[in-house]
């Protein structure tokens, strides 16, 4: 039952969502029949598609993964999109500036050069949080500018590709050695090995959270940190800690778009991973394992928006309602469950009211 | 009376290019394929006469069996002497019809991260594909892109489906698209703004001379000036293009009235700052106004765009000439002071390239696009007629190559100075 709840909430809303959206294609003169036929086409229809969903999707995953561990200490981690472009801008200049150095090792200097420059990012808001009580939603907004502004002077000036028939601001490719392989021989599959490593992150995130003395204290502050401080734990250096891995997971969410699939780096990165991350995790219910099937469906939305637009011919925008939709139920679940008149389990309720987002507003730090 | 006379120029104008172009049906060349409010104005608006740009089916009685002028337009309104020499190049849909039994085409459309109604290339482009709907009776399809890691992925889309044509916007598309075009011979693509160092056969970059854009820009500005100052805000001269439209827009000024004194300002941070910096383009157009200058013409993206809000802030006393595409519309802050912008002609030229895959002219490599001024829009009663056909004339004498633009065809990297 509990199960079932968990799962049927997210699935009624998303299919809600998608109704509403159908509403809102007819509305707008388009097809919605042959809209819904393109994203499914688009993200799980074809073998090519599934591919092009996964990619998509391995960004959610580690921005998801960064979102949901801040969460569970109670910090709300609004950086992540700095992060990952930081992430992305340190491990492509390894990529391109380190020479001489042999495929793997070339590689793991890369994406260890991501996951620093992320963790980095990450830590100073947990920094000022410990040191000041300064609030980490203000200080991770401000640094996504810095990073944001940074990477653009960065792009175009010192890093930009030295090619003068290269206009745009980005920069060079990375070298050979310091690409990641596709996972499929066939080169017309983009998927790396970037999503096994992303599965595995979830894994070994479920694993820390649940089954290590870390994971423990950085749960506990999330509950109650004078409960915590007066049990022992050192809540300062968890924030920070907490904070740095978070920030490691959205640098590596960086640092694989670049060694796996772009091998660049161009400015204007704010795509929006970093926004979408949130939704991501609260999709997930905060959950590392719940944010790989919530990536996967972000991942399919933005796969399949191609061919949606190629049958339907509506406009791009059109899918970002669906998905603001679906987050508007799924934040909701009260509204699904009036909706479908779903009653909540007995078992469930500590499930409806897992995610506190609240949890470290307003917050003042002894 | 001014207007009549005006009046009578384009009429006349029209009348021979229409002439010499027998198969077009209706009396307005530039047709309104587009929706209503992305269409260019009326003709009658247009400083450049409304003629086609396709100069070459003008010089051949049977448009359809001619030379394409997609694939030597550099060369093509050159060839146009005789009656359509007065002619210069329109910025809307230019109205041929398809040749009689030609193949019906199907043609595809990826934007960069942008929308087809963004009111700039991207847009321009799509109207041009929306032209080949219309007068060659194209199947169209366009795909907008979010992320640049699809380029290629949305390119396939239509790759797959065995499009004939594919046209990509935007330097950004550059990659993906040479990539793709190798992996589909067969397919024949259109590279909107995207220089191709080497020719492919079924590759067309489609680029412009920003000098003669810039000259043209610089003849209006020279017509124009009552204080004999005239200035341009320019973005970082690193990047050729901008060097171009500089060089370009001194000559026009000198060329259109002798003894004119042109303040240049090019921003200093290079390629970080140079294109988005509105602030110091605001300072500068408003030193450079204060010095005298009564027109400023900004090139530089948001850099020039503040140049245009700070001479808006003046109500009217100084006039401003936009860049790259008509940016009445796409500014539409600063509308009130926009006499025209210094325009790449984007949506014929990509419709001629279309036309020409239709033809089987088509050809690989860089193909040179037309460029002229957009409509003075509210602005036309300031413009006298005399200046209007004048700059007719020179729209076309400088695309046609008649009128050298001071572009030495080396880029310095320096500011312009003159």
């Amino acid at each position: 039952m509990r199960f079932l709840y968990s799962v049927g909430v997210p699935l009624l809303a998303v299919l809600t969502a998608l109704v509403l959206g159908a509403v809102v294609i007819f509305a707008t003169g388009g097809d919605a029949l042959r809209a819904y036929q393109g994203l499914w086409e688009g993200s799980l229809g074809r073998p090519q598609s599934i591919s092009e969903t996964l990619v998509w999707s391995i960004p959610y995953v580690f921005g998801g993964l960064a979102v949901a561990l801040a969460f569970k200490a109670g910090l709300f981690n609004i950086g992540v999109e700095g992060q990952i472009g930081l992430g992305s801008l340190a491990s492509v200049y390894v990529g391109y500036a380190v020479k001489d150095v042999p495929f793997p090792f070339h590689l793991f200097l890369a994406l260890a050069a991501g996951v620093a420059a992320g963790a980095l990012w990450g830590a100073i808001p947990g920094v000022l949080k410990a040191k000041t009580g300064a609030h980490e939603v203000i200080v991770t907004i401000m640094l996504n500018y810095v990073a944001i502004q940074m990477t653009s002077f960065l792009v175009s000036g010192p890093m930009k590709d030295p090619n003068p028939l290269i206009a745009n601001a980005q920069t060079p490719k990375i070298l050979q050695s310091a690409r990641l392989p596709p996972l499929l021989p066939d080169p017309q599959y983009r998927l790396h090995w970037g999503i096994v490593i992303a599965v595995l992150a979830a894994v070994f995130v479920w694993w820390l959270l649940n089954k290590s003395t870390l994971g423990f204290e950085i749960r506990t502050v999330g509950a109650n940190p004078q409960a915590a401080r007066y049990a022992g734990v050192a809540v300062g250096r968890t924030i920070v800690v907490t904070m740095a891995l978070s920030g490691a997971l959205a640098g590596m969410a960086g640092a694989l778009e670049v060694v796996g699939l772009n091998f660049y780096h161009t400015a204007g990165f704010s795509v929006g991973y970093g926004f979408d991350s949130i939704a991501v995790a609260l999709l997930g219910r905060g959950d590392p394992i719940g944010v790989l099937p919530s990536a996967v469906l972000f991942g399919g939305l933005a796969a399949g928006a191609s061919r949606m637009q190629f049958l339907s011919q509506i406009p791009i925008d059109i899918i970002k309602l669906i998905q603001a939709l679906v987050l508007i139920f799924i934040a909701a679940p009260a509204l699904i469950r009036w909706l479908y008149r779903v009653r909540v389990p007995r078992e469930a309720e500590s499930v409806a009211g897992e995610v506190q987002l609240t949890a470290s507003w307003g917050k003042v730090e002894a | 009376m001014s207007t009549t006379r005006s009046f009578a120029a384009l009429v006349s104008a029209t009348a021979l290019v229409l002439s010499a172009c027998t198969p077009a049906p209706q009396a307005a060349p530039t047709s309104a394929a587009a929706p209503p409010t992305t269409a260019p104005a009326k003709p009658t608006t247009a400083p450049a006469a409304a003629a086609s740009p396709a100069a070459s089916p003008a010089a051949s009685p049977k448009p359809a069996a001619s030379p394409s002028p997609a694939a030597s337009p550099a060369a093509s309104p050159v060839a146009a002497t005789g009656p359509a020499a007065a002619a210069a190049p329109a910025s809307g849909c230019p109205n041929q019809p398809a040749a009689a039994g030609a193949k019906k085409l199907k043609v595809g459309l990826v934007t960069d991260v942008g929308k087809v109604d963004d009111k700039s290339f991207n847009q321009s482009a799509w109207e041009g594909v929306q032209c080949a709907q219309k007068n060659l009776g194209a199947d169209v399809k366009f795909i907008e892109t979010t992320d640049p890691k699809d380029y290629g992925k949305n390119i396939e889309q239509f790759a797959q489906d065995n499009y004939d044509v594919i046209v990509t916007v935007g330097f950004g598309l550059g990659d993906d698209t040479i990539t793709e075009a190798k992996k589909y011979p067969n397919i024949k693509f259109i590279g909107v703004d995207q220089f191709q160092a080497e020719t492919l056969p079924n590759l067309a970059g489609l680029v412009f001379d920003e000098d003669k854009s810039g000259y043209l820009a610089g003849y209006l500005a020279g017509s124009l000036t009552k204080s004999s100052t005239v200035g341009q805000v320019l973005g970082t001269p690193v990047v050729p293009p901008v060097e171009k439209f500089g060089v370009g827009y001194i000559q026009g000024a000198k060329d259109a009235k002798s003894g004119v004194k042109v303040l240049t300002a090019c921003h200093p941070g290079g390629l970080a700052r140079g294109f988005s910096d509105p602030e110091w383009g605001k300072d500068t157009a408003n030193q450079e106004m204060s010095q005298g200058a009564d027109i400023v013409f900004a090139a530089g993206g948001n850099t020039g765009n503040g140049g245009l809000l700070a001479v808006a802030d003046k109500g009217g006393s100084v006039l401003g000439i936009g860049v790259d595409t008509d940016q009445y519309l796409s500014l539409p802050e600063a509308k009130a002071i926009l006499v025209s912008s210094a325009m790449k002609l984007i949506t014929p030229g990509v419709f001629n390239i279309v036309k020409a895959a239709q033809d089987n002219t088509y050809k690989g490599g860089n193909i040179t696009g037309d460029v002229g001024l957009a409509p003075y829009h509210d602005l036309e009663p300031k413009v006298p007629a005399d200046v209007k056909s004048k700059i007719t004339q020179v729209t076309a004498d400088v695309v046609g190559g008649k009128t050298k633009t001071g572009w030495s065809g080396t880029p310095t990297s320096n500011c312009p100075q003159g």
